[in-house]
């Protein structure tokens, strides 16, 4: 029962493992950026997991509710969010530049094109 | 996406609904779930979708370049320009306590204030962005022809690759 009833870390855990897998695997870059976004998705669900208290309301006052959920890992991961954004738009441009530069985004005929090697 | 009339019937009747939408999760973040963050996504994604369906050049003649980039500008000046204040008026940085009559007061309009900074830049760094990577163009890869084309070809030859 304790597995099942954690099925949010699970759900992290292959997230995560998904994320990873793609950003070894793939060789294209976009795709990379991908995987990595949802490898950032699942430390975003592993803290939202973390601050959630059981039995707890929206952190606003209202009456009637005493118990709340932590907010402060939301406003971290909102940060996070905002943050992974910008890192994705960063990643982006510069994979355009690549394409511009090899005219590929494929990582191997990157190599090939590369006039160092 | 002239041919698209589904698309384009649809998207101008809820751009205005998103947008709308916005505000209220910008205005309705002080007593609700809401804030800078989402109401300027929000808001952001509405002028991107306008600018999928009706193309680049149609959108940057709403919203030219330049004013996209004071208004991210603006925000930022917003966000600090309320922390220099509550100096000004004697407390700490960024403590809104001292900007209204009374502490609560000062809380409401320094809360509001600070989240439409925020929420201007976000939607508005997030229309930069799209600008950017939608206008952008591979002068070395693209037959010479095409350089006249209208940029909505740009993003249909982005979709397909």
């Amino acid at each position: 029962m304790t597995y099942i009833g954690l099925y949010n870390y699970w759900i992290v855990f292959l997230l995560m493992m998904t994320g990873l897998y793609v950003v070894i695997v793939s060789t294209n870059l976009i795709k990379k950026i991908i995987g990595l976004n949802i490898f950032q998705t699942s430390v975003f669900i592993l803290y939202i997991s973390i601050g959630k208290v059981a039995g707890g309301t929206a952190p606003i006052l209202a009456e009637g509710y005493k118990i709340y959920s932590n907010p402060l890992p939301h406003v971290l991961i909102l940060t996070a969010i905002v943050v992974g954004v910008a890192t994705t738009a960063l990643g982006l441009a510069l994979i355009v530049r690549i394409h511009s530069e090899y005219g590929s985004v494929d990582e191997e005929k990157i190599y090939q094109n590369d006039p160092v090697d | 996406m002239e041919h698209h009339i589904v698309l384009r019937v649809v998207a101008k009747s809820f751009i205005p609904v998103i947008l709308l939408f916005a505000l209220y999760v910008q205005f309705h973040g002080d007593y609700g779930p809401g804030g800078g963050f989402q109401a300027g996504v929000i808001f952001g994604s509405g002028i991107i979708l306008y600018a999928l369906i009706f193309g680049l050049q149609t959108t940057k003649k709403v919203l030219p370049q330049s004013i996209i980039h004071h208004m991210t500008g603006i925000g930022v000046l917003l966000y600090a320009g309320i922390g220099v204040l509550s100096l000004i008026r004697g407390g700490n940085f960024l403590d809104y306590s001292v900007l209204g009559a009374t502490p609560a007061a000062g809380q409401h309009i320094g809360i509001m204030l600070i989240e439409l900074g925020v929420g201007v830049t976000v939607a508005f760094v997030m229309v930069s962005l799209f600008y950017s990577f939608a206008g952008y163009r591979q002068k070395d890869l693209d037959d010479p022809a095409a350089e006249d084309d209208d940029e909505q070809d740009s993003i249909e030859k982005s979709d397909q690759q």
